[in-house]
């Protein structure tokens, strides 16, 4: 894979929220106007736009897929424009195709937005939604199964393998949690980290997830504004640099998802990356996974070798991936924390990424932070892309 | 508010499993050319793409890889089945197939349990490969 050749220069979001009375379009003018703004850039500098598609929301899909955004806001300088989806991993392919954009010439900066708006889809539609995405229509929806299902025939196994209790599980939540409080644009920002107790004694939905171990589904933004590594420098402005990415593709219908092939997916796409970035584990400041449940939070820290081979769980449980612990790991709460924003959450890791190396996270800030490993995936966990960014190149 | 049970999407390939749903047998393919067993049915062999495929009686009695119970928060169309469990099975013949776990209590399922395969009748049409603990 060649060098990557990009950085994240402007950011901006709005507070995820259950407010159906903020439109698409407000969220939409909100964190564009900021990311190009904090980008140090006009308006009309921005060449091309690159949305993630919102899930659910074909009104507002099929308005960011038809070139909307650029006339809505007057981008004069705008030469294209396109979604992207791949789900959790529609915003990596948009800064994929965002460096295409770049180093073919058709853009010099670019925009990349995300809206989700769940508060006025009808509970039913969403759950509806929910049940049939990354699910097979002939070969598993008809059993009943559910997004929320296919967490649980994961955890499960995963927990009969390592012997991962559910307290620690329940942990995991607390840990994410505990970094959400703290972060303004979280749905859960300065309210109470539940405890493990809390967690377990709320309704069970599916073996072995609890309600509080699920997603509160909400409404969000966030934008992001990209440049070559070599204008990032020029400008002189903090940036996120991209320094390596690697990526596997699973399985698109998750029975044929082999655990063993994932686990490796998980394991080699970080070393890969982190090779390509030509830095080392030890280098990493931040471990800022997007997995979308907590559940996979632990087989993650093992795969990643941030926890040794069955106690991913044990590590959230000491609290070592906790707000103040001594791994920094998912410090906008991944989207237990931060609240459900659909194909948003992967979006706000990203920026939740640039905030951290432009040292503009506030209380969450990590010091000194040079080195951060993000991952996204799509779907039901269809694939896993690995990428590492940096302060500087 | 849809309580319609949802039928499987088929393709014309994947009439045959069906069928043998339907008659009580349960059909892997089989690639004539590598020997591969697939499932789910294909139109061509994943692993070599020929299109040389006939159909195999599997023994119906596989193990559950893996579980879920559900208790809440699936659609009102499975409300009725509540509570239920979905699974994992790896079929002698190699495969592994998404499922129900019927004919035992929930708390009774357990990882590697041996199960064997019983058809469940949605309608005319199509008989859902269910499994139930092997007695004994």
């Amino acid at each position: 894979m060649a060098q990557p050749n990009l950085a994240i220069i402007g950011i901006g979001e709005v507070p995820t929220r259950i407010m159906p009375e903020r439109t698409r379009w407000d969220i939409l003018y909100e964190v564009c106007m900021e990311a190009i703004r904090d980008a140090g850039l006009h308006k009309n500098d921005i060449e091309g736009v690159i949305a993630t598609s919102p899930q659910a929301q074909p009104v507002i899909a099929a308005e960011l897929a038809f070139g909307k955004l650029p006339e809505e806001l007057g981008l004069k300088g705008c030469k294209d424009n396109c979604i992207c989806n791949a789900g959790g991993a529609g915003t990596s392919n948009c800064l994929r195709l965002a460096e295409q954009y770049i180093h073919s010439g058709v853009a010099r900066a670019v925009l990349i937005p995300h809206v989700t708006v769940h508060s006025d889809i009808p509970m039913e539609d969403t759950i509806n939604f929910f049940a049939r995405a990354g699910v097979d229509m002939q070969w598993e929806y008809p059993f009943g199964s559910t997004y929320n299902l296919i967490m649980g025939l994961m955890a499960n196994r995963y927990m009969h393998e390592s012997g991962c209790t559910p307290e620690q599980m329940a942990a995991v939540v607390t840990s994410l949690r505990s970094w959400a409080v703290k972060d303004p644009h979280s749905l859960f920002y300065g309210k109470e980290v539940p405890s493990v107790e809390k967690v377990l004694a709320s309704a069970m939905i599916n073996t072995p997830l609890h309600k509080r171990e699920s997603n509160r589904l909400a409404d969000g933004g966030s934008a992001m504004v990209v440049v070559s590594a070599a204008d990032a420098r020029k400008m002189k402005k903090p940036a996120a640099y991209k320094l390596g990415e690697a990526v596997r593709y699973f399985s698109g219908t998750p029975v044929l998802r082999n655990f063993d092939q994932v686990k490796d997916g998980l394991r080699s796409t970080a070393e890969e990356a982190l090779a390509q970035a030509g830095i080392s584990r030890g280098d990493v400041n931040i471990w800022n996974c997007y997995l979308a449940y907590p559940l996979a939070h632990p087989l993650m820290a093992e795969m990643l070798g941030v926890a040794p081979e069955g106690r991913g769980g044990e590590y959230f449980a000491q609290g070592r991936m906790a707000f103040g612990g001594d791994i920094p790991w998912s410090t906008m709460g991944d989207a237990p924390g931060r609240g459900h924003t659909g194909s948003g959450v992967s979006a706000a890791t990203y920026v939740e990424t640039a905030r951290q190396l432009m040292g503009k996270a506030g209380e969450r800030q990590v010091k000194d932070c040079l080195y951060v490993f993000q991952n996204t995936s799509g779907g039901s966990g269809f694939n896993n892309i690995a990428t590492i960014w940096g302060r500087e190149v | 508010m849809d309580t319609t049970r949802p039928m499987p999407l088929t393709q014309p390939w994947s009439k045959k499993f069906w069928e043998g749903c339907r008659e009580g047998c349960l059909l892997i393919q089989r690639c004539q050319d590598c020997q591969n067993n697939i499932f789910y049915p294909r139109k061509f062999c994943p692993e070599c793409w020929s299109g040389n495929l006939n159909w195999i009686e599997a023994g119906g009695r596989g193990r559950i890889h893996t579980f879920s119970t559900a208790y809440d928060m699936v659609e009102p169309r499975f409300w009725e089945d509540l509570p239920y469990t979905i699974a994992y099975v790896d079929l002698e013949e190699g495969v592994r197939m998404m499922t129900r776990i019927v004919d035992c209590r929930p708390e009774d399922i357990h990882m590697d349990m041996e199960v064997e395969v019983v058809f469940h009748k949605l309608n005319d049409e199509f008989h859902l490969p269910y499994f139930r603990p092997v007695k004994g």
